[in-house]
This record gives C-alpha cells, sequence and structure tokens, in this order.
C-alpha cells in the first residue's frame, strides 16, 4: 500500500519538477522581455510562429504552417542525435564535448563523397548514413581509445580534434568546394539531401526529413540498450563506479572506447542530417553551435533517451523559432540562447524544486494538524 | 549532578520505508561522555544528525541548555555550540589544516578598502588549540598528506576552534588503528576535563567501558533505555543492543582438510608507486580450511588479496587454482574459475552505490544465464534473485530489490556483497575485512557464513586487521609484516599474544 503511494508520489513530482523549471524559465524570460520593452506573449508566439507550431499572419506562396513545422522537424533530427550521444557519453561518466567536430567530419566526408555526386537518393541515402555511423564512432572511438591506452583525458582529445577537423575541412572546402559567390561550400545536390522533398498537403509544400525516422528509431535504441542490455549495464556501472565495474570482472577501458564511439556514432548521424537535411553547405573552419547546445540539452533531459528526446523538442522551439521572432518583434535572436540557459538552471537546480515541493507539503500537512497520518505512523 | 545540557523530547524521524527514530526520549548531561550505542541502522546517526540541525525530526521536541531549539540546518547548530566529527571526513583534501579549519568562517584582516584572510592568526589559535588538549598537529601540512587519525584530529579542532561544547563524535573509531583508538580515547577524557560534552555514536562496547559515563541503547530505532556504564555488564549492553543473547564463541568442529585449491608462490607484487608491497610471498589453501593473514594495517595482506583476485598485476610467481595457473587471466575469467572476493573498502569497490539492490546483487554475473540471453537483460531473474536473497541473507533495507544501495546501512551492505559473493558458488572464497565497522549482530551473523562455507569444503582466505576474528576463525593463520610472510602455522600452535609479536615484526 505503502510502496504503491510512493511510486506514484514519485513519478508524479518525475514530471511535475521539469514542468515547474519550465513555467519559472518562462517567467524569467518573460521578465527579460518586459525589461527589453517588449510583450513577452509577442516574444512567445513569435517562437512558436517560426517552428510552425502557430499561425503566421502571412504566408509565401505555397507555404504554410507545415512548410515552417517540417523544417523545425529537419533541425530537430541533429539535435536528437547530437543530445543522445552526449548522454551516452555522460552515462559513461565521459564528457564528450567534441560532438561539434564528430559531426563537421562525417557531414563533410559525406557531402564530397556522396553529396556532390550523381547517386540517386536510394543509394545516396544509406550511403550518407553509413558515413556519418562508420566516420563519427571512428572519431569517438580514437578518442576512447586515447583515454583508455594514454590516460587523456576525453575533453582535451575531444576539443583538440575538434580544431584539427575545422581547420583541416576549412582548408579543403576554400581550396576544392567553395562557392564562388558565398564562399562556403557548394549545395549537396538535391538528391542527396535527407529529406523527401516536394511534398504537398492542403497545397502547402513542406520536405520531410528522412532522419528524423532514424532519430526517433535511436532514441528508443538507446533506452533499450541502456536499460535492457548486458551493454548497457556495464556501460552504467563502469560510469557509476568504475572501480567496483574493474572488480566486478567489467572491462572497464574496453567499455570507455565502446561508449565513446557510439557517442561519436550518434553524433556523426547528427552531422550527416545537419549538412545534409537541415544546412545542406558548410561554412569553412565554422563549428555549429548545436554541438555544444547539445550539452545543455542531454543535462536538461536528465541524461536518459527519452528526456534528450523531450529535452530536444524544446529547446529547437527557441532556437529555430528565434530567426523569425526576431525580425517580427525585434528582440535579438540571442535571446534564444539566454532562455536555454535559464532552462538549463531551473533544471539543474531540479532536486532544490523537489525538496522544497517537499517541504511546502509538510508544512501545509502540519497546519492542517494532521499529527499522525496512521498510513504513515505504521510503515 | 549537571543538569542536562541536551534534551531530545519524543522524536520521531521517518524516511521511505523505515522509522529511522520512534519516539526517542533522552537528556545529556553536561561535561559527561554519553555513548549511543546499536546495531548498524539502529538510527543512532540519524539521532544526531537531528541534533546537528542536518535532518529536521518529523514529531517531538529538542531543548539545548533548557531552551526549545528549531534546528534547520548545521549553521543552527553551530550557533548552539554543538559540533560534529563525521564518519566520513568533510575535509578538502588540497587545503592546509588551518585552511580547513576556518573555512566558512575565516578571520578577515582589513586594511582600508582591503581585506584578507588572517591565516598567521588562525594557525597560532589553533596551535595553540592543539597543545591545550593534545591534539598535535602541524597547522600547515596539507590534508592529502595525513594520515586518517590525523585528519580525524583536525575535524575535532575544528569543532574546538568554533567554540564547540557539545561534541558529537559518528563512529570515530572505526576508521583506526588499535594504538590511534587508544589516543583518540584519551583525547576524549582530555575534553571532558575541559568542561566539554561529548557524544559518542559508536557499536564498539570496550570503548564505551573505557570511557563513557552513561550509555543509550536504540534498537530499531527505539530507545531501549539509558544505562549507567560502570554499573552494566559488556555481555549485558551487547544482550540490550541486539535484542536478543548474543554468543560471542564460534562453533568450529575440526575436520580433515581436502586437497590444495589455492596455491600461491613466491609473488611479488609493485603497486602504481613501483613500490614493492609484497615480497615473495607463498601460501596454500585446502578444501575446507580457513588460512587467515593477520597483519597490521598496510603491510601488503590487501595486495595479496588483490593479486590473487587478478585486480593487481604480480611481476613474480605463480598463482594457481584447482592445479591451473591463474596469473595470466582476466578479473572476468578468475571470477568464472571460481574466485570470491569481499572486498577491503564495500563502498568504493563492492557496490556501485546509486544502482538499486536488485543490480547489485547480480553486479557479477548480469551476463550469464538466466540474468541475459543473447545481450538482453532478464528483469525477471534479476528480481528473482533478489528476493530469494533478501529473504535468506537478512539483507534488510527500505524498499527491497528496489532500494538504492547508498540509503542501506553498512551492515546491510556487507549482507548484500556476502550473499553476491557466497551465491557465485567459488571454490575460494577472500574475506577482506569482512567485519569492519559492523555491529556485534552482523559479526556473529558473518562469522557463521563464513563457517558454513568452511563446512561446505571451501577454500577460505580471510585477511582481517582484528586479531580476536583470526583467533576465532581461522584453521592456520599466516603473520604478515612489509609485504613479507614471518610466519604461517596451525592455528592452535599459536597464542594471540604471538600473533601479536609477530604482526610487530618480532621474530624468535
Amino acid at each position: 500500500m505503502k510502496k504503491v503511494s510512493n511510486r506514484v508520489k514519485s513519478s508524479l513530482s518525475g514530471l511535475l519538477v521539469p514542468f515547474i523549471s519550465i513555467v519559472l524559465t518562462l517567467i524569467v524570460a518573460s521578465i527579460i522581455v518586459l525589461l527589453l520593452g517588449k510583450n513577452p506573449i509577442e516574444v512567445f508566439l513569435g517562437f512558436l510562429r517560426g517552428s510552425g507550431m502557430a499561425l503566421k499572419p502571412r504566408y509565401g506562396g505555397g507555404q504554410g504552417m507545415l512548410t515552417d513545422f517540417f523544417s523545425y522537424l529537419s533541425i530537430l533530427t541533429p539535435m536528437i542525435f547530437a543530445s543522445l550521444g552526449v548522454m551516452l557519453g555522460m552515462r559513461a561518466g565521459l564528457f564528450n564535448i567534441g560532438v561539434a567536430g564528430q559531426m563537421l567530419l562525417p557531414g563533410f566526408l559525406a557531402s564530397v563523397i556522396v553529396g556532390y555526386s550523381d547517386l540517386p537518393s536510394y543509394l545516396a541515402w544509406p550511403l550518407i548514413i553509413i558515413i556519418g555511423l562508420v566516420v563519427g564512432g571512428a572519431l569517438g572511438a580514437l578518442i576512447g581509445f586515447f583515454k583508455h591506452r594514454f590516460n587523456i583525458h576525453e575533453v582535451v582529445t575531444s576539443i583538440m580534434l575538434n580544431y584539427i577537423i575545422s581547420y583541416i575541412t576549412g582548408f579543403f572546402i576554400n581550396t576544392y568546394f567553395a562557392d564562388t559567390v558565398t564562399r562556403n561550400s557548394r549545395p549537396v545536390k538535391e538528391a542527396s539531401r535527407l529529406l523527401i522533398a516536394g511534398q504537398t498537403g492542403g497545397g502547402i509544400r513542406f520536405d520531410f526529413p528522412v532522419g528524423l525516422i532514424v532519430a526517433l528509431i535511436a532514441v528508443f535504441l538507446m533506452r533499450f540498450l541502456l536499460e535492457r542490455m548486458t551493454v548497457g549495464f556495464r556501460i552504467n556501472a563502469v560510469g557509476l563506479n568504475k572501480y567496483c565495474a574493474r572488480y566486478a570482472g567489467i572491462n572497464v577501458g574496453g567499455n570507455v572506447v565502446l561508449a565513446m564511439a557510439m557517442s561519436g556514432t550518434l553524433a556523426g548521424l547528427a552531422g550527416v542530417t545537419y549538412y545534409l537535411g537541415f544546412a545542406n553547405n558548410m561554412v569553412p573552419k565554422v563549428l555549429v553551435s548545436l554541438g555544444y547546445d547539445s550539452i545543455a540539452v542531454a543535462v536538461l533531459g536528465n541524461v536518459a533517451p527519452v528526456g534528450c528526446l523531450f529535452a530536444s523538442i524544446l529547446v529547437t522551439i527557441f532556437q529555430k523559432g528565434s530567426i523569425y521572432m526576431s525580425s517580427n518583434v525585434g528582440v535579438p535572436q540571442d535571446i534564444a540562447s539566454v532562455i536555454t540557459g535559464i532552462l538549463l538552471m531551473f533544471s539543474a537546480s531540479g532536486q532544490y524544486i523537489e525538496e522544497t515541493l517537499q517541504r511546502l507539503g509538510r508544512a501545509s500537512r502540519s497546519k492542517r494538524g494532521s499529527k499522525t497520518d496512521p498510513d504513515q505512523a505504521k510503515a | 549532578m549537571a543538569e542536562p545540557i541536551v534534551e531530545l523530547r519524543n522524536i520521531t524521524k521517518r524516511f521511505p520505508g523505515i522509522v529511522a527514530n520512534d519516539n526517542v526520549t533522552l537528556d545529556i548531561k553536561k561535561g559527561e561522555i554519553f555513548a549511543l550505542l546499536g546495531e548498524n541502522g539502529a538510527g543512532k546517526s540519524t539521532l544526531m544528525s537531528i541534533l546537528f540541525g542536518m535532518y529536521e525530526p518529523d514529531e517531538g521536541q529538542i531543548f539545548v541548555r533548557g531552551k526549545e531549539v528549531h534546528l534547520t540546518s548545521s549553521k543552527d547548530a553551530a550557533a548552539l555550540n554543538i559540533g560534529m566529527v563525521h564518519q566520513h571526513f568533510k575535509l578538502v583534501s588540497n587545503y592546509t589544516i588551518t585552511e580547513n579549519i576556518v573555512l566558512g568562517d575565516e578571520p578577515l584582516k582589513r586594511f582600508g578598502p582591503f581585506s584578507w584572510v588572517d591565516l598567521k592568526g588562525a594557525s597560532e589559535k589553533i596551535r595553540a588549540l592543539s597543545l591545550e588538549y593534545g591534539l598535535e598537529v602541524n597547522p600547515n601540512d596539507k590534508i592529502q598528506d595525513l594520515q586518517v587519525s590525523t585528519q580525524q584530529r583536525v575535524e575535532i579542532l575544528k569543532m574546538l576552534y568554533r567554540d564547540a561544547e557539545i561534541l558529537i563524535f559518528d563512529e570515530p573509531t572505526s576508521v583506526l588503528t588499535p594504538q590511534e583508538i587508544e589516543y583518540l580515547l584519551d583525547i576524549m577524557e582530555e575534553l571532558r576535563r575541559g568542561g566539554k560534552t561529548i557524544i559518542l555514536i559508536t557499536h564498539k562496547l570496550e570503548e564505551i567501558k573505557r570511557v563513557a559515563d552513561r550509555c543509550g541503547i536504540l534498537l530499531r530505532g527505539k530507545l531501549v533505555g539509558i544505562y549507567d556504564v560502570a554499573t552494566t555488564t559488556t555481555q549485558r549492553m551487547a544482550n540490550l543492543m541486539v535484542g536478543k543473547e548474543v554468543d560471542f564463541s564460534v562453533d568450529k568442529p575440526d575436520h580433515e582438510f581436502g586437497e590444495v585449491v589455492l596455491d600461491v608462490s613466491n609473488v611479488t607484487v609493485y603497486n602504481d608507486l613501483k613500490v614493492k608491497v609484497v615480497d615473495d610471498v607463498s601460501l596454500e589453501v585446502r578444501k575446507g580450511e580457513i588460512l587467515a593473514i593477520a597483519g597490521v594495517s598496510g603491510n601488503g595482506q590487501v595486495d595479496i588479496a588483490d593479486a590473487i583476485a587478478g585486480l593487481q598485476n604480480i611481476s613474480e610467481g605463480s598463482i594457481t587454482l584447482n592445479g591451473e595457473e591463474i596469473s595470466n587471466l582476466s578479473i572476468k575469467e578468475r571470477i568464472a574459475k571460481g574466485i570470491s572476493y569481499i572486498p577491503e573498502d564495500r563502498q568504493k569497490e563492492g557496490l556501485v552505490m546509486d544502482l538499486n539492490l536488485r543490480d547489485n546483487l547480480a553486479i557479477k554475473t548480469f551476463d550469464r544465464e538466466p540474468f541475459s540471453k543473447k545481450g538482453v537483460l532478464q528483469p525477471n531473474a534479476f528480481e528473482d534473485q533478489a528476493v530469494d536473497l533478501i529473504d535468506r541473507y537478512d539483507i534488510r533495507s527500505g524498499q527491497g530489490s528496489q532500494t538504492i544501495t547508498r540509503s542501506m546501512s553498512g551492515g546491510n551492505q556487507q549482507k548484500a556483497i556476502i550473499a553476491r559473493e557466497v551465491e557465485l558458488d567459488s571454490d575460494l572464497l577472500i574475506f577482506v575485512q569482512p567485519t569492519r565497522g559492523l555491529d556485534v549482530g552482523a559479526i556473529a551473523n558473518i562469522h557463521q557464513q563464513i563457517l558454513d562455507q568452511r563446512a561446505l569444503g571451501k577454500a577460505i582466505l580471510l585477511v582481517s586487521l582484528e586479531l580476536d576474528e583470526v583467533m576465532a576463525l581461522a584453521d592456520t593463520i599466516s603473520v604478515v609484516f612489509r609485504g613479507q610472510i614471518l610466519k604461517t602455522d596451525d592455528a592452535r600452535n599459536l597464542s594471540k599474544e604471538e600473533v601479536g609479536q609477530y604482526m610487530m615484526g618480532v621474530t624468535k
């Protein structure tokens, strides 16, 4: 009896605490917007409109809310992959801060090898996904190997790799693949974009991101792997207490390499879905901020696969909607990063919120004068 | 005698699934050493954490110096001159003693708009305090360079520096060697002479007998009673503490040993710092035999155990299990060949504290059938095993198999490890300090487990710092000193005093 009520309570607070964090974030963000002299409701509506979740007053020809929404989905896809990558590393006690670099190299190679070729979609897509998997995985494995073999911290290796990848790809883009006008890399061919382009619904054009399906599969695959598979059991044990893991006969070094490789694999998928599906070209020597935002998203998602999915959905609204919001309401685009930061701060205070709730609950109970709850006293 | 300085009235504290303190009422007099005795998980630490402001009681009142107080944090307690030395020290390891002591309450010197911490003045005050109470420390040493006993002295000085009048010691001797314990008890008496009130949380009866004036006994959260230490026998206190008659002697029938299970010959081990910690050690354990390695802490006994289990590499020698060389096998392979290992540090090595009991019980077997099939875990098998082991080994936990092991008491954590290791059904069981920090009831239970395994014909290697434990259980005793085995003999041929002498490196 007692047990059941406890479980119900904990699952309730499991939803209540994030909800309170979000409400607090919106309140603080509103205050900031008010200080800037703008209407917070307009701002939030702007984010939703920019993400295709609310109707804009006007649309261009053949465009509609659906167009924006699917565009939102195509940037959501790499965010899900990237946050899953960070999450998996954290589960093994590793901080993969190099997601941006692990996105760029697979994205670059996939663009160069497949994106500029004339392969039809049914050949290009699987090839791109494979490049993402293999190249990202190899980068992750390399970082894990350095940690295992030479005891070099993964943060050092991955930041160094970020620079190396950024400059080397930058050199090749500038030298061989640059667009003469924009100086960015030439856009990849339509057939190799991970989009089912030119769909129409009610006369409105939209592009369906193929990667989203893979991303959703990845979320549940990761969940299964971490909760129900021996591989996940090992990774969790290594992440929580590597001394005990070693004592119990788990190969700690091997699992560090494995977890980092899987983290890189997910980052690689984030890379190919970003560069061949959303951006479709590369700015030389620039690492996408999404690679770093994904760290916040993974933390916000409570370092759990499904949590990452929901956190990605939420944060991407702010990131994606900020351009439209900024140009229509006049609040600088950077407010999106500010809101993400506040969100992260409040979600990091989850424990505090929970304890405050409990204290308030206790206070109200004792105020009612019920000194002994018979159900509790017996337990 | 003096008026009560602390009164606890009808204190009740509940945690999910457990009543840690159940209507406890007691008073502590000014200038006495009051011992709080009870088994692991009896609620001693919780009660004192309430007095120290770390938990708020669900019911009851606290009076300090006759006035009712509401403590919501340790700061409130400090304001009432209450100090606590925790079981696990709260020190910053790369700070000096002085820096640690002033931390959070730094004395400032001012010069115009500038201010800085007056470490020099603080050091002087600390030096003076340490002389007054015989707590020898050098205020400029860094914590990381200090021995455990010295770190504890720093904790005591920290309380004294903050003018604490009521000093709470939470299991202060569990981390100390016998000589250090003596020294600490002297310090406590010194503090009492200095007019301090001391509350000593412990489950070691000898210590209570040695220093305490009165003793409150807790049993499963309830106060059994308060007893005058001078007029109560140790045996009676032990009985009251566990709630039933305890038998200190063990029943160990003589029997023939079988063939050799573990054969360690001429093994040498260097640690990470390239220091030779095990020096040409040889030993043999036969079926049904308990071989105890006796020795003062830090003489290489744990390294021998680690080397056998595969946690440390050997540089010379050989280790065979049932005649098969195992020194090149991985830890996992050695577990599979039949080695169970109860490690010294149960919280760091023995358990993943943030995983639940169910997962911890399967942490060595999760990748075998029936716990997983083709790489997929089978939660039902985990659950069935947990329910079975919790019942058979009497592991007490708030939420059964789902309890996070961190929230369990030390004794029950150890029971869980022993349950897991015994269930591996290995030919060799290595017990390192199996009863460290445990109460009388748990110790008897674990000793019985070890003897049961002996009766089943298992080979048992016991590493213990407790001489009484070695004498009670061992068939054969090996005494280790500076990484070498000085003496190995049938336990019946050795007296406690002789073993003690070998432990000090004395050879005849």
